[in-house]
Order: C-alpha cells, then sequence, then structure tokens
C-alpha cells in the first residue's frame, strides 16, 4: 500500500513488522479464544432448552425463564447459596488479612528467640498437601462438634482462617518498608503494636489488598472443604458446591439454561472485583511466585 | 546512666519479643493444630482400624497398606492421577510461557491481554467445569463448531462421532479434563513466568543480537535457560496442584470419577474412603501414599533442575 515503505526495504524493519502482526494476531485470537466460553455461557442462559443445543448467537426466543428457574426455583434458593458463599468468604478473607498482617510483620520486624525456626514451620506447611488433612482434620472436628448443624460453617473457616502464603505475602512486603519510619514512631513513644496499626499497616495497603483479593477469590471459589463439611445440610451449601450438586443430581443435569444462569451469578461477584482491582489479582499472584 | 540505658534496652528488647509471640501465637496454634500437627495425626490414623464415631478400635500395621495397593480402583487412580500431571503439567507450563512471552512484547494493551488471559483462572472450578461439560456435550458448542467447519471427517478418524461426548466417555474424559485445566492455569502460569522474564537485563538480549542470534535462538539459548529457577517454581507448583487433582473429577464424575471410573483420581479415592467406605484409617493410607508420591516427585524435580531457589 505504501510504496514509500514497500521501496525502501530495509530487511530488519521488515521482519519487525511481520513479527509484530503475527505477534497481534495470536494475541487477539488467544483473547476470542478466552472469551468465547464466558461469552456463550452469558448466551445460553437467555435461551430455552431446544435452543440451547443450537450453533445461534441471538437467543430463539429469547426468554427470561431460566433466570427465573435459577433466582426462585432452585432447592436450596440461589440466595440462601449466595449468602453463605459471602459470609464464609468475607469471615476468611477478614482473618487472613489481620492474622497475616500480625504474624507477617512478627516475622519482618520484632526481634524473638525461634523467629526464623518458626517462619520455616510456617512455610513448609506449603510443602503439606491441603487435602491430605482431610481424614485427621474431619476427626478432630467431629471430636468437637463441628460437624453438624452451625459448627459446619465454623469447620470450614477454621480450616482456611489463615494461609501460609497470606503471612509470606505480608511479611516480604513489611520487609521493604525503611526501618527508619519505624524508629521515628518508636521515639515519638509508640509502641509495637501501635506503630503497626499507625504506620506500618497502611503503608502496606497494596499488599493487604492483594492478600484480600487472593483469599476472598480462594474461599469464594472453593469447593473441597464445603463439600466435605457442609454438604450434609443443604441450607448450608456454598454457591460452588450448589452447582455441582445441581450437575449431579438429575434435574438440572442437562437442563443447561439455568444451570448457565447459576454459573453467571456465581461467576459475577468475582469478575466484578476482577475488572475493579485486576491490579491486585495479577500482583498477588505474580509475589506468590516470586519466592526466595 | 549507662545502666539505665542498658536495663531499658533489655526491658525493650523482652516487649518486643513478647509482642512478637503475642502477634503470632493464633496463626501458629492453627498451623500446628491443622497443618504440621495433623500430619503426624494421619499417620497415627492410619494404622489403625479407625471408627468414625468411637475411634480406634484395633491395631492393624501396614494392612490399610496392603489392602489399598491390591485395589485395582486404587491403582486406576494412581494411574489416572500420574497421567494427568505428566501430560498437563508441560502442556500448562508451555502455554504459560508462551503466553508470557507474546505478552511481554513491546505491545500496544499489554495491561489488557495480561489481563484477558488470567481471566479463565478467576472463575471458580465448579463454574467453568459446568461450563466445559456444557461445551462439550454431545450437541455442545465444540461438536457444533467442528462439525460446521468440515472436521467432522477428520475426527471420524480417529473414531470420534459427531456427537461424541467428550466428558460423558470413558476414553475422552480425562484429556478434556487435562485441557480444560490446561487453558485455566495457563494464565496463573503466565503471571509466574512473566514476573521472571522481566528481571531478565535488556543488555542480554543485545548482546545475544550482536552476536548475530535471531529472536528464535535468543529463546533457546538465552530466555529459556535463565528462567530455569521459574520453570523449577512453576514445575513444583504444577506437580503438587496436578496429583491433588479432586475438583473438576468431582464435578465432571461425581465420586466414582464416572465414566468407568475414567475420572477416579487418589484424592477423590480418598474422599470415598471417608465419606462413603467411612473407613478413616483406610482414607488415612490413601492420604500417607499421596504424600509420599508428591513428596518423590518433588525430590525428583529437584535433581531435575539442579536445585532451584531455597
Amino acid at each position: 500500500m505504501n510504496e514509500s515503505i514497500d521501496r525502501a526495504p530495509l530487511p530488519g524493519a521488515r521482519g519487525r513488522r511481520l513479527r509484530r502482526g503475527v505477534a497481534y494476531a495470536l494475541l487477539i485470537g488467544y483473547a476470542v479464544i478466552t472469551c468465547i466460553p464466558f461469552g456463550w455461557t452469558i448466551i445460553t442462559s437467555f435461551k430455552t432448552l431446544p435452543d440451547s443445543t443450537q450453533l445461534t448467537l441471538v437467543p430463539d426466543p429469547f426468554t427470561l425463564e431460566a433466570w427465573d428457574f435459577a433466582l426462585n426455583h432452585l432447592q436450596p434458593s440461589v440466595v440462601v447459596l449466595f449468602l453463605n458463599s459471602a459470609v464464609i468468604a468475607a469471615v476468611i478473607t477478614l482473618t487472613n488479612v489481620l492474622l497475616g498482617a500480625t504474624a507477617g510483620y512478627a516475622f519482618a520486624r520484632l526481634r524473638f528467640p525461634g523467629r526464623d525456626l518458626l517462619f520455616l514451620a510456617v512455610l513448609a506447611t506449603l510443602m503439606i498437601p491441603d487435602q491430605l488433612r482431610l481424614v485427621p482434620v474431619y476427626i478432630l472436628f467431629s471430636g468437637v462438634g463441628l460437624t453438624a448443624g452451625f459448627g459446619q460453617y465454623v469447620a470450614v473457616v477454621l480450616v482456611g482462617i489463615v494461609s501460609a502464603s497470606s503471612i509470606f505475602l505480608l511479611r516480604q512486603y513489611f520487609l521493604t518498608i525503611p526501618v527508619d519510619l519505624e524508629e521515628a514512631a518508636r521515639i515519638d513513644g509508640a509502641g509495637f503494636i501501635t506503630t503497626f496499626w499507625r504506620v506500618i499497616l497502611p503503608l502496606a495497603m497494596p499488599a493487604v489488598a492483594a492478600v484480600a483479593i487472593l483469599s476472598f477469590q480462594g474461599s469464594w471459589n472453593g469447593l473441597f472443604w464445603p463439600a466435605v463439611f457442609l454438604s450434609s445440610d443443604q441450607s448450608h451449601w456454598t454457591l460452588p458446591l450448589g452447582l455441582t450438586q445441581f450437575r449431579l443430581a438429575g434435574g438440572l443435569a442437562t437442563n443447561w439454561p439455568p444451570l448457565m444462569a447459576t454459573v453467571v451469578i456465581a461467576t459475577v461477584p468475582i469478575i466484578v472485583l476482577y475488572v475493579f482491582f485486576q491490579r491486585y489479582f495479577v500482583e498477588g499472584v505474580a509475589a506468590s511466585g516470586v519466592k526466595g | 546512666m549507662a545502666q539505665a540505658a542498658l536495663k531499658r534496652g533489655r526491658i525493650d528488647a523482652r516487649a518486643e519479643a513478647l509482642a512478637g509471640y503475642g502477634l503470632i501465637a493464633i496463626p501458629m496454634v492453627f498451623f500446628l493444630a491443622l497443618s504440621i500437627g495433623t500430619f503426624v495425626y494421619a499417620a497415627y490414623i492410619s494404622v489403625w482400624d479407625w471408627n468414625i464415631r468411637s475411634g480406634p478400635e484395633a491395631f492393624v500395621g501396614l494392612h490399610n497398606f496392603q489392602k489399598l495397593l491390591s485395589d485395582p480402583v486404587f491403582i486406576a487412580a494412581i494411574g489416572n492421577t500420574l497421567y494427568y500431571t505428566v501430560i498437563w503439567v508441560p502442556l500448562t507450563m508451555a502455554a504459560g510461557l508462551f503466553l508470557a512471552v507474546i505478552v511481554n512484547q513491546k505491545i500496544r494493551g499489554q495491561t489488557f491481554f495480561r489481563a484477558a488471559y488470567y481471566f479463565p483462572a478467576i472463575a471458580s472450578s465448579a463454574a467453568i467445569t459446568t461450563i466445559w461439560i456444557f461445551l462439550a456435550s454431545p450437541d455442545g458448542l465444540f461438536n457444533g463448531i467442528r462439525g460446521a467447519i468440515g472436521l467432522n471427517p477428520l475426527f471420524a478418524l480417529f473414531g470420534y462421532a459427531p456427537d461424541h461426548n467428550w466428558i460423558g466417555n470413558y476414553r475422552t474424559a480425562l484429556q478434556s479434563v487435562i485441557l480444560l485445566n490446561a487453558w485455566t492455569t495457563s494464565g496463573t502460569f503466565m503471571l509466574f513466568y512473566l514476573a521472571s522474564l522481566q528481571s531478565i537485563s535488556r543488555e542480554v538480549y543485545e548482546a545475544a543480537a550482536i552476536d548475530g542470534a535471531n529472536a528464535w535462538q535468543a529463546f533457546w539459548h538465552v530466555t529459556f535457560p535463565l528462567l530455569r529457577p521459574a520453570h523449577f517454581f512453576v514445575a513444583t507448583v504444577g506437580v503438587i496442584g496436578g496429583l491433588q487433582l479432586w475438583d473438576q473429577a468431582f464435578i465432571a464424575g461425581g465420586p466414582n470419577g464416572d465414566p468407568a471410573n475414567s475420572l477416579m483420581t487418589i484424592v477423590l479415592y480418598l474422599y470415598n474412603a471417608l465419606f462413603i467406605q467411612i473407613d478413616p484409617g483406610y482414607a488415612a493410607a490413601v492420604g500417607m501414599v499421596l504424600f509420599a508420591i508428591i513428596f518423590s516427585a518433588t525430590l525428583l524435580q529437584r535433581r531435575i533442575f539442579g536445585g532451584g531457589p531455597a
């Protein structure tokens, strides 16, 4: 098209342009592949069952039946599932931030005998597979009444109360904060706890946000421990557990439109968080990957 | 005066240590009780005939382990889990590295693409697996598209009918789960790799360019070897995660890993031993075998990669 460029073919520039074109094609192509399943899920949630198996982009007829079913006729109600998920995820997020920050601060800044050994012990728990804990934790919890009634919620929260990676992530961040700031506060007469609360924690907000996001995502999406502790009582199910049970139990198994509407409901909160706090998702994962 | 300062210093140090212990007390109790402690407890339970209500009934030594290794379903579970891990980890590492490299180019919209590729990893396994089952169902999107673009004769060569049920058929169930998880997790691996890629200095590439290396050679001879710590980390995380496959197998195949145990995994077997056979001693033995496998796999990787970051 552009003659002047065609006539003066700098081999390097041409190669670079070609590479660039290929790179963009790959980038956009893969982004499309990534979006198709989600787009198809949303489209399907507005279709009728016979229409849901057709290869059409526009629902014909367009219907809110599936949404009506998902919102009003699931057993247990989607509202119950949503609330269970939200409360469990909120509590686990709070405990991870709180306990992760306090322990992370102690490991980063305070000097006490056995500190490094205890920190190693925390890191060692990262090597113990989560599900290996199933039998002992279940027996321990059933011994103290945490496998029935309200105790079931407590059990799910206790298993996720604070993860080694929350402590690790916050500790690493605290280490990057200049010590001078704390010393200044100390000279002004502030104690360890006040210094932590007033000086250090506000400076560590990016790390706090990353830990909060990762904990929320993990507990909102979690399936294993809810399946272990909450399965026996329908009214305690979380969204992922409910979705799995609907999938497995006859009724909704292949009634795609309402199932897809439920998938959308279960995923929207995370997507909203992702849109607003994308940076913290990405940085949190990257930070947990850069060890040592 | 000096003595007073010394004394104050000592009190300060004591207060500091007390504050330190106070701040780590709650997490440490949970780590000791629910993580490190449970490991010892699981080992103990595994050598007993254990009643889920009343506790230990009879010491059985290694009987639970013998019973375990003579159950063909458990052997199938080990086979499936190893097969899954051996295929899924390299596949997802390659995909994650590939995405990281193209996203790391000097391109416009880098942040957007990075966010888009990580996107599948943020949804719950329950949601994403349900979507996948729908897409791979006999009259789902995948079969529809391959029919529409005329690929069916190609698939017929491999013996797949136009309405093949990818997750519902024992021949393709595990492969479908591998693809699903490669797709969702490649975004996470991409982020791990990106962090390391960005730490490689420009000068290294300039030196390679002066030596006449093209982009392809620079990647294989410069980038790839320099990423060794990242390879080690991603592979370790991947293998530990892969050997614990449970979510997708349970969602797609239920507690038995249907069809025909093709989705039976070690952790699914562990779950069944506790909740269906209600045999905690036996289930604990499964857990110990899983730990032994994960532990040896990690050691093996350490050898392969010649040790990673501490």
